[in-house]
């Protein structure tokens, strides 16, 4: 999942302070799980924007609106007519969902409401931690399951630095070290001789990145009368 | 699990009132909508209020954590608090059909009352003066004031339903004649013979039915039943009389019962007030004769054990070998139960059954004439007033199907909300019921004044806010995206992960509201007070308070839990909105009088340890954090957003 959170009110409210109409956009999907751009926050950004501008004496329209994914087109088309009636929209979604909208909707202008932190999963307590970073040629096999780019500070691939103490991270106290979890986790499967095996060799693609559909769309057309 | 289960109270009720509804109404205040809630169901809610035998109480689930809620009590108080309201108007008739009643009791006139609504002209005979039948001439007044049953008359009358007394069927009018000026008959003759026990010297001077006696007493006359009365029976007759004679003097009252004390009809908190008011029980012992010369003077009884000794309760009874044994008395009220009077349906053509009870032919309560019904105790035999007023409503439905042709009601079962898990119970704050004022034991024996004086406001609102309103908890819409944050944030441990979205049992649920102020996706709402009426109250406030304080204003959100706040919200100048429980406002709730130009918002946050709700402190903590932090962030003050602590006293 996506994780993203709200950038400070100050910088928001400094970025549309040139507009008199707004729309909060917020998305349904990751940034609703992880609290921070579900239909609740943007009910509060909008009320904290709101309020910001009567203190200052200046009365703007804030509208609201969530839609389930930002990163979903035909969602986006959904809200053509509603968005064409304000001046900005600041979008609640990750950089995804921000991206979203611009490639469907000519105007207005995006704005992005969060900073998009990272991959990640929530623990028992909701708390959410990064664990993979998209990199292209998956390791998992090896390690048991742990992935040692993500969650290593340094990325190593090739075991754990000299600052790993006691089973904890010399970059934060609080993180465990990564390869201390790979090595407890394969000798309790027995399979510790995975380390010797594994050779990790990461891409580095070339940017943007694509996936595009072996099969090629059938046209309705196409089907007519088949 | 479907949303709309039925709570056990209200299942309980043989008229279904809605309970938790109006209940609800008490304790946020509003006595006008708990008694319309009362009275869209019941058109006898002061007289409910007293003597009901309340099977809603006995269902209720706060009995599983401390005390059922005093239902019946707080029905009283609504009722009490409104007894002036008459129906705001007056409806039809509509049709042009007549119907007639025969018996003005709680049956009756229920019937009467609900087919005045209905719209057609009702017509009541009473062979009696006085309405009311068992009310007014069964229940004594320190139990149930005669101005209190008239109350209850007065406004079904309102509605313009007729009244004939003194006119009794075979004496005054026959069932034929009625049948040629009215298009429908409901008899409602009621079950008022009393019932002798055969024994030896049952004619003798100085023994005497409790309905004669109970009947006498209510016309105002004062007999003196003697120093030494023993009362024979076990029900709520036996106690009243029992009582009425202490009331008229009799030093020494003594109530004898063939069963065990768990098994008398009279409450046991009657059977309570009997014994301070020092009245003698003797349990599982019959009479077997009366004996004396010219009078009654002693009872001979005997012992009484359970024919089969495992057999649990109301097995049969048989006496015990050589255990008789006699009291001395002075005179000899029998209360062994009644039947119908057989004599009346005579000539009638009516078929009635064992005891005189009319038969009827199915559930619509049609007896074997045409357009002739029959319900309330002459059909059950001798029952409680809700079971007649019961079957009062359920005579006028099948009236009005029979004169319009209508297809029978159908009837579904209610599906009932399930008792309380074990583990939720244990988290449930535990408070009991406040203590109904009464009138001390030396002032009651002097008079028939009634006996327990009702709540007062500050009870009644105490006592409705202890109710669980049992189903009004959280529901979950489509929205859910399955973040699961409910599960975590839940005092209860309510919500649990589904296989697709999250799941809240509705019967578990104890509505807090916490889960639907920290849903990030808004897909909970809380049935109790859903968001748009939150949101309404909110907005209405605000608006107020613009129109109202031009020089500036404050938002105060209050506990409507605690009963000093629902007092003093129209005191203050501030605007107040209440709520269910403080840790259901939201941050955004906090931060949106602030659009509004608000100088400021106030949390009166009572004390925890009178909270109903488990851990609502620390979440009122955390709303409130969040909340200053937006407002320092956008450059508003944090300080104009304050908890107020108010201790409440205890």
């Amino acid at each position: 999942m996506i994780v993203a959170e709200m950038k400070p009110l100050s910088e928001i409210k400094e970025m549309i302070e040139p507009y008199e109409k707004v729309l909060v956009l917020g998305c349904g999907s990751c940034v609703t799980v992880c609290l921070t751009g579900g239909r609740r926050q943007v009910e509060l950004l909008a009320s904290a924007l709101r309020a910001t501008k009567k203190a200052e004496g200046r009365e703007i329209t804030i509208g609201e609106r969530t839609i389930p994914r930002q990163c979903e087109p035909k969602f986006v088309d959904q809200i053509k007519e509603d968005a064409s009636r304000y001046d900005v929209i600041l979008s609640m979604a990750c950089g995804i969902g921000v991206q979203g909208i611009v490639d469907r909707l000519r105007k207005p202008p995006v704005l992005p409401a969060m900073n998009t932190t990272f991959l990640g999963m929530a623990d028992e307590g909701g708390n959410f931690h990064e664990v993979c970073l998209a990199c292209g040629n998956c390791l998992l096999a090896f390690t048991g399951g742990i992935c040692p780019v993500a969650r290593c500070a340094k990325s190593l691939v090739n075991g754990p630095c000299g600052g790993s103490r006691g089973g904890l991270c010399e970059a934060s106290k609080d993180n465990p070290c990564v390869w201390q979890l790979i090595y407890n986790r394969l000798k309790e499967l027995d399979m510790l001789h995975l380390l010797k095996e594994m050779s990790h060799k990461r891409k580095w693609p070339v940017h943007p990145q694509k996936m595009i559909k072996e099969d090629p769309v059938i046209k309705k057309e196409q089907t007519k009368g088949a | 699990m479907s949303i709309e289960t039925m709570p056990p109270c209200q299942a309980a009720c043989p008229i279904h009132t809605d309970v938790r509804g109006y209940v609800a109404a008490i304790a946020r205040g509003d006595i006008q909508s708990a008694i319309n809630i009362i009275r869209e169901v019941n058109p006898f809610p002061s007289v409910c209020g007293r003597i009901c035998t309340r099977a809603c109480e006995t269902a209720c689930r706060r009995g599983q954590v401390d005390e059922p809620i005093a239902i019946a009590s707080l029905k009283r108080f609504a009722a009490d608090q409104t007894k002036d309201l008459r129906p705001g108007v007056r409806p039809g008739p509509y049709y042009n059909d007549t119907v007639v009643i025969i018996g003005g009791g709680p049956s009756g006139l229920t019937a009467a009352h609900d087919l005045a609504l209905l719209g057609y002209r009702v017509t009541v005979f009473e062979s009696q003066r006085e309405l009311g039948g068992m009310l007014s001439r069964g229940i004594p007044e320190y139990r149930l004031p005669r101005s209190v049953v008239k109350a209850d008359i007065d406004y079904i009358l309102s509605l313009g339903v007729e009244v004939r007394t003194g006119m009794a069927l075979g004496r005054n009018f026959t069932l034929d004649e009625l049948l040629k000026d009215y298009q429908a008959v409901f008899l409602a003759l009621g079950s008022e013979r009393s019932l002798f026990p055969k024994c030896k010297g049952v004619e003798l001077p100085g023994i005497i039915t409790a309905v004669e006696f109970l009947k006498q007493v209510s016309e105002g006359l004062r007999p003196y039943p003697g120093n030494k009365v023993v009362v024979v029976g076990g029900g709520h007759t036996a106690i009243d009389a029992a009582r009425t004679c202490i009331r008229l003097g009799s030093k020494d009252v003594t109530i004898i019962y063939r069963r065990t004390p768990e098994e008398m009809p009279a409450g046991k908190e009657e059977a309570e007030e009997a014994h301070h008011e020092g009245i003698k029980f003797i349990y599982q012992a019959a009479p077997v004769e009366f004996l004396g010369k010219g009078k009654v003077e002693k009872v001979r009884c005997v012992k009484m054990e359970f024919a089969d000794k495992k057999a649990s309760r109301r097995s049969k009874l048989v006496p015990v070998e050589n255990s008789e044994f006699e009291v001395k008395t002075d005179a000899v009220i029998l209360a062994i139960g009644y039947e119908p009077k057989k004599d009346i349906l005579e000539d009638t053509g009516v078929f009635a059954g064992k005891g005189g009870r009319i038969l009827i032919k199915d559930e619509t309560g049609a007896t074997n004439i045409k357009g002739v019904f029959a319900g309330g105790d002459v059909v059950s035999g001798p029952y409680s007033v809700v079971h007649a007023i019961a079957s009062g409503k359920k005579a006028a439905d099948s009236i009005h199907r029979y004169l319009r042709n209508l297809p029978p009601k159908e009837i579904a079962e209610p599906e009932v909300i399930r008792p309380i898990d074990e583990k939720i119970v244990n988290l449930i704050v535990k408070s009991l019921r406040p203590k109904m004022n009464m009138l001390p034991v030396e002032e009651r024996i002097r008079g028939f004044d009634e006996v327990s004086r009702g709540f007062t406001r500050d009870q009644a609102l105490a006592e409705a806010q202890r109710c669980l309103n049992c189903g009004s908890g959280a529901v979950i819409s489509d929205e859910c995206v399955a973040c699961f944050n409910c599960v975590l944030v839940c005092p209860y441990g309510v919500p649990v992960a589904g296989e697709e979205k999250a799941k809240i049992d509705i019967s578990q649920c104890q509505a807090c509201g916490i889960c639907a102020a920290e849903c990030p996706a808004s897909a909970i709402d809380v049935k109790l007070e859903p968001k748009i009426a939150s949101s309404k109250k909110l907005e209405g406030a605000i608006e107020a308070a613009k129109m109202q304080k031009t020089e500036g204003f404050t938002i105060g959100f209050y506990c409507q839990y605690h009963p000093s706040e629902v007092l003093s919200s129209t005191a203050t100048g501030d605007y107040l909105v209440g709520k269910p429980c403080m840790a259901r406002i939201d941050v955004a709730q906090l931060i949106r009088p602030f659009e509004e130009g608000s100088k400021g918002v106030e949390i009166r946050k009572c004390d925890y340890e009178a909270c109903r709700f488990k851990g609502c402190e620390e979440w009122i903590d955390k709303h409130v954090h969040r909340a200053k932090k937006i407002l320092e962030e956008i450059g508003i003050d944090a300080e104009r957003l304050k908890i107020i602590y108010e201790k409440k006293e205890k």
